[in-house]
């Protein structure tokens, strides 16, 4: 007997509808599965046996093809077993399907178990465009099938349960969650939910390398380091920032989650799918409105950053959509890894590229990235020696190329704190004062801006924000003689300056805010840009 | 000097291995350069010993590097031509009268810029380490600013850190600057430098080397330039050296050759200044204490400006027409140099307004920004 289930399969962020067929037939004991498998799905085949064999049914001893159409499409990933385990059970007659259409998605374990798979969500969402209004997942994975507005997502906990819904109304007690309505992103919890700090689960979803939410309260010292942090943040400008170890980078990069405003609805829903596709949303992880915050090591890898693999998975620019991206100990990456940094910092997306194919993903993110000023860290530093050789701090500051530096429209250079501001001094703001600040600053620029922040005002746009300040326009060609800067670095100084006079609640781009944006530049002076030392 | 000996002598100095003191036993053993070269040709240079007394020979691969150059003498004026350099033997009239303190004078001098400014009567030279601390890179632009603005040529390094900034402030006060590298003009001093140099080159100094042009710069190379360093000078202010500097072995050199060496100290146990204390320990040079006082041991010495005590008429102050913000940035980085952290809780303005006065006063030609700290520059310097 044959059944017929859907399913679908994920490329790039984007489904495609599958169907899995199974064909049960007298003959020799023997399963098939066709239609371009690749080797986690090959395996399915001892996985589904057993799993069918504990969670009570007969693995039919008999002649089983297995077709997942279309062929021509490459599968991969373990998704179809529950659905290839609840057709086979269907197609020997052990249940009949009397449920209505159930669209079936989940890894079976051997005990006959289901576990997170990743991509649910766009998974689900292909289904739904296709017509397919209920959709089995496993337990784990609920909460995101759940964000697909016009679906009947149920989460199940093994091959029974799916046996029980595909069967019909009879079998649905034993399910383990509730027969909700249908919601859509309303779902995701409401907008400033989302606890500027502590362990809030989606918080820890986003942080890699183990880094914990900070709040500004505890970085003590640094004020002008501080400022710039908040001005990139209001304005989506990149930021860069240059000092000894224990300076306080790190802690100021950590403090950058329970800073941002919360993602809005169709933010929050891209940054859903992205997170499905690669995996973060199962263990019942729920997608949050949190800003994504990633923090690779520096020894990551092209593939890790940028994406790709055999599968083409999104790497850590997209996953940092939408958020930040921070690389502490920039010029410790590898230089060509860094390089490919590029295409997304100027086009806010990334093509992969390879012989299995080609994906765009989204990756409109800002970029945070610290650095010692030299090796050892304490170039420049009052009080330490720094002990690198000759030539060394240069060579160290040149592993970052030009274009990539280009790129950090903010450049902060940071001393070590004193002692004596360590454990006295003034208490510093807390976060949630500076977030207050810098929402206000980014609303006052959508509005203006039509949606976007102003890191992505067009030229045109970004040097129409000085026009009625006749000083600032001095100011500004006095200092791009001074400086000699490129027609994009004036650009790129106007935007800042746009996001300082936002901060300051100034209608126009002034003098002030030229200047102030200027600061901001190139404290790094001669190594870091500018040829001329002196 | 006739042409066909002067273009021998330009080729024998430029042959790698022959220094100063080789070539002095060389022309005096031989009666002149262009016979050095013919008595390499005639295989006679191979068998001399050229020093008297232990008999020593001339290494074989010199000989032959003696014999290429012989062969074609032109070839080292072609090269002073294609890089632009003028040449100052020992026989020339304009060759520095204060290289007279040298034991081994170098037979050429080859510079950029212009010769007199090597024979000016009032020279300073102002070194120090390649790694200052921000206070030191300030004292040397404020010494050499001063010493420049009372008509003194200011000499150094063109090394990176105290050297750079005592030629930049110099060149910025509108004042001549001498620049003794120690490598051939083919390498003329780090890259970085490579505008600053041009603005000396401007400002009427002179870029100038023992070495012929593309001689490299290795590890012997900068000590023996540092005794030309302090002999173009009439005093040497050493201002900020850790205990293995060649700003130390500058100053051995100076007051060997009977050059006014003042040396900037440092708190004990400071390794930035280290060098700069036992310096001032072990040898008569004279602490620098303030520069009214380097005015005033400088003209106890006889040396400066003609009349001495002249001082120039009073500058405006440079923070006449600034805001009070601006204002009180300037105040404080004339104050103690620090980074724009240390700015912002030294004056308590808001850290967006201590950047966009910083910004203002690098505008204004009275700060520049090094390594992340804020320095005085300019008329700024004359404050504190």
């Amino acid at each position: 007997m044959l059944a017929t289930l859907v399913t679908a399969v994920v490329s790039g962020l984007h489904g495609a509808l599958v169907r899995v067929e199974v064909d049960v037939s007298p003959g020799l004991p023997v399963c098939h599965i066709v239609g371009l498998p690749d080797a986690a799905l090959s395996e399915a085949r001892e996985r589904v046996r057993a799993a069918i064999r504990n969670a009570g049914f007969a693995y039919p001893a008999s002649r089983i093809t297995v077709n997942l159409a279309p062929a021509d499409r490459r599968k991969h990933g373990a998704a179809y077993d529950l659905a290839i385990g609840v057709g086979i059970l269907v197609a020997s007659e052990q249940i009949r399907a009397g449920g209505g259409a159930w669209a079936l998605l989940g890894e079976l374990s051997l005990d006959g178990t289901l576990q997170a798979v990743p991509g649910v969500l766009p998974m689900v969402a292909t289904l739904a465009r296709a017509g397919q209004r209920r959709v089995g997942v496993p337990a784990a994975n609920l909460e995101e099938a759940r964000l697909v507005e016009g679906v009947e997502a149920v989460g199940l906990d093994g091959l029974d349960d799916a046996a029980r819904l595909v069967a019909g109304p009879r079998g649905r007690r034993a399910m383990s969650a509730a027969r909700r309505p249908v919601i859509g992103v309303s779902g995701l919890p409401a907008a400033g939910v989302a606890a500027p700090t502590g362990a809030a689960p989606e918080g820890r979803v986003a942080l890699v390398s183990g880094l914990e939410p900070v709040d500004l309260r505890e970085v003590r010292g640094q004020p002008f380091a501080r400022w710039a942090l908040e001005v990139a943040l209001a304005g989506g400008h990149n930021l860069l920032m240059v000092g000894p170890p224990g300076a306080g980078k790190t802690l100021l990069a950590r403090a950058i989650p329970g800073l941002l405003p919360p993602l809005d609805e169709d933010e929050a829903l891209e940054v859903a799918v992205i997170a499905s596709v690669a995996g973060l949303l199962g263990d019942g992880r729920r997608p949050g409105r949190r800003r994504p915050f990633r923090a690779p090591h520096h020894t990551a890898s092209y593939a890790a950053l940028v994406g790709g693999g055999p599968r083409l998975l999104p790497g850590e620019v997209t996953l940092a959509h939408r958020g930040t991206l921070f690389l502490d100990e920039l010029a410790e990456f590898d230089r060509g890894v860094l390089d490919a940094l590029r295409q997304p910092l100027e086009e806010g997306s990334v093509v992969i590229s390879r012989a299995a194919g080609q994906v765009r993903y989204p990756a409109r993110l800002q970029l945070v990235a610290a650095m010692n000023p030299c090796r050892c860290g304490y170039w420049g530093d009052p009080q330490r020696a720094c002990c690198c050789a000759p030539g060394d701090p240069e060579r160290y500051v040149r592993r970052v190329s030009g274009p990539l530096l280009d790129r950090l429209d903010l450049r902060v250079e940071l001393g070590r704190v004193p002692p004596r501001e360590l454990l006295g001094g003034p208490e510093p703001e807390a976060s949630a004062v500076v977030a207050a600040r810098i929402a206000l600053a980014r609303e006052r620029a959508r509005a203006r801006n039509g949606g976007r922040l102003n890191a992505d005002l067009s030229g045109a746009a970004a040097l129409a924000a000085a026009e009625s300040e006749p000083r600032a326009r001095t100011r500004l060609a006095e200092l791009a003689e001074a400086g000699a800067l490129s027609a994009r670095n004036v650009h790129r100084l106007l935007r800042v300056a746009r996001t300082v006079a936002d901060l300051a609640g100034a209608p126009h781009v002034d003098e002030a805010a030229i200047l102030a944006a200027a600061g901001l530049r190139d404290p790094a002076g001669d190594r870091l840009g500018a040829a001329d030392a002196a | 000097m006739d042409p066909s000996e002067r273009i021998a002598w330009l080729a024998l100095a430029a042959v790698h291995g022959v220094g100063p003191a080789t070539f002095g036993r060389l022309v005096a053993a031989f009666g002149g350069a262009r016979s050095v070269l013919h008595a390499a040709s005639d295989g006679r240079l191979g068998r001399a010993a050229i020093k008297v007394e232990t008999g020593r020979r001339l290494p074989t691969e010199v000989v032959d590097r003696i014999l290429v150059a012989a062969a074609a003498p032109d070839a080292a004026t072609a090269t002073l031509e294609r890089f632009g350099l003028w040449t100052l033997t020992p026989l020339d009239p304009a060759y520095p009268s204060r290289f007279g303190v040298l034991e081994a004078a170098p037979p050429v001098l080859y510079g950029w810029g212009d010769p007199a400014a090597l024979e000016d009567h009032y020279a300073v030279g102002v070194v120090g380490t390649r790694r200052p601390t921000p206070a030191g890179r300030a004292l040397a632009a404020r010494v050499a600013r001063h010493v420049a603005g009372r008509g003194a040529v200011v000499i150094s390094g063109l090394a990176i850190g105290i050297d750079g900034a005592a030629h930049a402030a110099t060149v910025e006060a509108e004042g001549r600057t001498v620049a003794v590298i120690g490598a051939g003009h083919d390498h003329p001093g780090p890259r970085a430098h490579r505008a600053l140099l041009r603005r000396i080159l401007a400002r009427g100094g002179a870029v100038v080397s023992e070495l012929a042009p593309h001689a490299p710069a290795s590890r012997g190379t900068f000590p023996r330039r540092n005794r030309l360093l302090s002999a173009l000078a009439d005093a040497v202010v050493v201002v900020e050296a850790p205990s293995r500097s060649g700003a130390i072995n500058t100053g051995h050199h100076a007051l060997e050759q009977g050059r006014a060496l003042f040396v900037a100290p440092g708190r004990p146990g400071d390794p930035a200044t280290a060098g700069c204390l036992r310096l001032l320990r072990e040898t008569p040079a004279r602490p620098f204490v303030g520069l009214a006082e380097l005015d005033e041991d400088l003209a106890a010495l006889g040396i400066g400006p003609v009349r001495a005590g002249d001082r120039p008429v009073a500058a405006p102050d440079p923070l006449v027409d600034l805001g009070a913000a601006e204002r009180s940035v300037a105040v404080a980085i004339a104050r103690a140099p620090s980074g724009l952290e240390r700015l912002v809780a030294a004056t308590g303005l808001p850290p967006g307004v201590v950047g966009g006065a910083v910004t203002l006063l690098q505008l204004r030609g009275l700060a520049r920004i090094v390594d992340g700290a804020v320095l005085p520059a300019g008329p700024l310097l004359e404050r504190g």
